[in-house]
């Protein structure tokens, strides 16, 4: 599985930073379906599932490391610490979001966070992701620029070309692929000949990895060792996590899997694997649980109050940004 | 003041700004020690170095991307794309991302870039050959740079290096031979100022690019017959100086504007329409190439494209229709 990445000095996470991810992913699994609650939830591609990708990567960036990633994008910009309100409000259309209702998920940003911004075309956002670590780079910030993207990127030119530019000048750049089995409909192996993702990264001599992506820890300790690496100036790498779509491809897309496949799918959800791991090692008890419940619950409203506050975004406004 | 060609100007330019902003990089396809298709960047690696002017692999999509990145993150780009043929590789991330990117993220991010493409044929066939400016004048965000002399060529893309969003800027095979005058001291051309290249009374002839040139012979060769047109060369495709057209066409009261694009849906089409609308008497014609793609043969490519002979008629036809 993971290739030799040299070495790292990630120390194994405490017992309070795993129940920080474990809040994190409950918050993003929330978030999500306080979404769909609303009257009109929009146009929406639910991370459900795959929390622990973008909550484990995030654990593993610093504050100056622009991420950025596909058009699903709710979980990264939640886990790189996107106020819950703010969101809600951009997903819905209205004005009180970082990018006033003009982004939605697809076009989600704010960089002052180091969400540098999500991209809706699918492998739109690699080259440019090259363009920011490139600029990194030039202008010496010690910055690793971070791309997430899907599968169904992997089957576009965008890839190649972004991972052969990315060796050829040694770019700060980690490229992470989510790799959900499906590209809307279509299973990974009808979409790409290659028999592992990774394989993309070897012509290249991109060192690349393959990790259970259910498993936040994990996901943490790998991408921590990767951006690591990549930050002490030894060039791009490439991880593949393999996880689990809880949800059809977008709210409004048609589920083609059976209930048989999904039923399955469930042992792979990474909030219950993790609350299971966590109670089993005694760091998690039923009164911490509903504590956390608790805290969650209390943000999501306030957040949902927050979006149906929020004015309407005006149309002079927007002009000015044309 | 010292006559130089038209290339000349373009890497005079570029070395002034680049002496002036050190985040300035290019790239592109030939551009550092071969100098350029056109020699248009003679001498910059020399000057600038491997850091700041950099050769791409055959990959246009990545390069536009690359290049909005960087800018998007505190760089400013130029990219170079040999022909206008291949933008349409790279019109994605030109389009979808570099574009909207100030609308989308809500003034957060921008993209300081240009883009620099050489178009028009010169017995090279299909896709070597295309003047897609119109295409690009659709696209929200973009500024649209044609100029046809060297003077205008040195002015405008140091106006559109400094310019706070993506610029396409627009050459021409047939200018590169062209000599012209380049003022001594440094001198900036607005954006979106057209300019009056030759005065007259009875029609307004409205060109871009090389067509400015032929629209002068075929001014000139009017004037024979008692037709005085006054030529006015747009420079700036968007944003379009409505000021300095309207002028001349309330003068005139019959516009003709030729370009070496189709004219389906073409510069002219724009032109024609938003000038009627300002001056309702206005007689108007156009004249473009004609809808089939530019063939490898000169007996075909000449039949396809206007002449100096076909603007001259189309005028007289212009100003004898009742």
């Amino acid at each position: 599985m993971a290739a030799a990445v040299g070495p790292s000095s990630h120390e194994p996470a405490d017992y309070v930073e795993r129940l920080r991810r474990l809040k994190s992913m409950l918050l993003l699994r929330s978030f999500e379906a306080a979404l769909l609650r609303q009257p009109k939830p929009g146009f929406q591609l639910l991370s459900r599932g795959e929390e622990a990708v973008a909550v484990g990567i995030c654990a593993a960036l610093q504050r100056i490391d622009p991420l950025l990633c596909s058009g699903r994008s709710i979980a990264a910009a939640l886990a790189r610490g996107m106020a819950a309100g703010p969101l809600l409000a951009e997903l819905i259309g209205k004005d009180g979001g970082p990018n006033r209702g003009r982004a939605g998920r697809a076009h989600l940003s704010m960089p002052s966070i180091g969400f540098f911004g999500a991209h809706g075309v699918v492998g739109g956002n690699l080259s440019v992701a090259a363009g920011v670590a490139f600029a990194q780079q030039q202008l010496a910030t010690g910055a690793v620029a971070c791309c997430l993207f899907g599968d169904g990127a992997c089957g576009a030119g965008a890839l190649h070309e972004t991972l052969n530019i990315a060796s050829l000048w040694r770019l700060p750049l980690v490229l992470i692929c989510s790799n959900n089995g499906y590209s809307v409909s279509t299973p990974v192996h009808q979409g790409l000949a290659p028999p592992r993702l990774t394989d993309l990264a070897a012509p290249f001599g991109i060192p690349a990895a393959c990790i259970d992506g259910a498993d936040v820890d994990a996901v943490a300790a790998l991408t921590a060792q990767f951006v690591a690496r990549t930050r002490a100036g030894l060039g791009p790498c490439f991880l593949e996590l393999q996880c689990a779509r809880l949800a059809s491809h977008s709210n409004l897309t048609r589920e083609q899997r059976g209930s048989v496949e999904l039923d399955r799918l469930l042992e792979r959800d990474p909030l219950l694997l993790y609350q299971r791991q966590l109670r089993g090692e005694g760091i998690l008890d039923d009164e911490l649980w509903a504590q956390m419940r608790g805290e969650v619950d209390a943000e999501i409203t306030a957040a949902e109050r927050f979006a149906e506050t929020a004015p309407w975004p005006e149309a002079e406004q927007a002009l000015l940004d044309a | 003041m010292p006559r130089v060609f038209f290339r000349e100007a373009l890497s005079r330019a570029i070395a002034e700004e680049m002496e002036r902003e050190p985040r300035l990089f290019l790239l592109g396809q030939d551009i550092a020690g071969h100098g350029g298709s056109y020699a248009e960047t003679r001498g910059l690696f020399e000057r600038f170095g491997p850091a700041r002017v950099r050769n791409t692999p055959v990959a246009e999509a990545m390069t536009v991307g690359f290049a909005a990145g960087a800018a998007a993150a505190g760089l400013r780009a130029m990219a170079f794309i040999t022909y206008l043929d291949f933008l349409m590789l790279g019109l994605d991330a030109l389009v979808n991302y570099a574009a909207k990117l100030r609308f989308k993220s809500a003034g957060q991010l921008t993209a300081p870039m240009v883009v620099k493409a050489t178009a028009g044929a010169k017995g090279q066939g299909p896709t070597h050959a295309q003047c897609i400016e119109s295409w690009l004048m659709n696209v929200a965000g973009l500024t649209v740079l044609a100029p046809s002399t060297a003077g205008d060529a040195y002015g405008l893309l140091k106006s559109a290096l400094r310019a706070p969003g993506p610029v396409v800027f627009i050459d021409h095979k047939k200018l590169f031979p062209y000599g012209g005058i380049v003022p001594e001291q440094e001198e900036l051309i607005p954006i979106g100022t057209a300019a009056v290249r030759r005065v007259g009374r009875h029609l307004t002839l409205v060109a871009h690019s090389y067509m400015s040139v032929l629209a002068l012979e075929a001014a000139t060769q009017l004037a024979v017959s008692g037709i005085e047109a006054e030529v006015i060369d747009l420079r700036s495709l968007w944003p379009i100086d409505w000021d300095s057209l309207t002028i001349s066409a309330r003068h005139t009261g019959h516009l003709l504007v030729v370009e070496e694009g189709q004219v389906v849906c073409g510069v002219g089409a724009e032109l024609a329409f938003g000038l009627r609308e300002r001056v309702p008497e206005l007689r108007v014609a156009r004249l473009g190439a004609r809808r089939m793609p530019v063939a490898a043969s000169p007996a075909l490519e000449a039949y396809a494209i206007p002449d100096v002979q076909a603007i001259v008629c189309a005028a007289q036809a212009l100003l004898t229709r009742r």
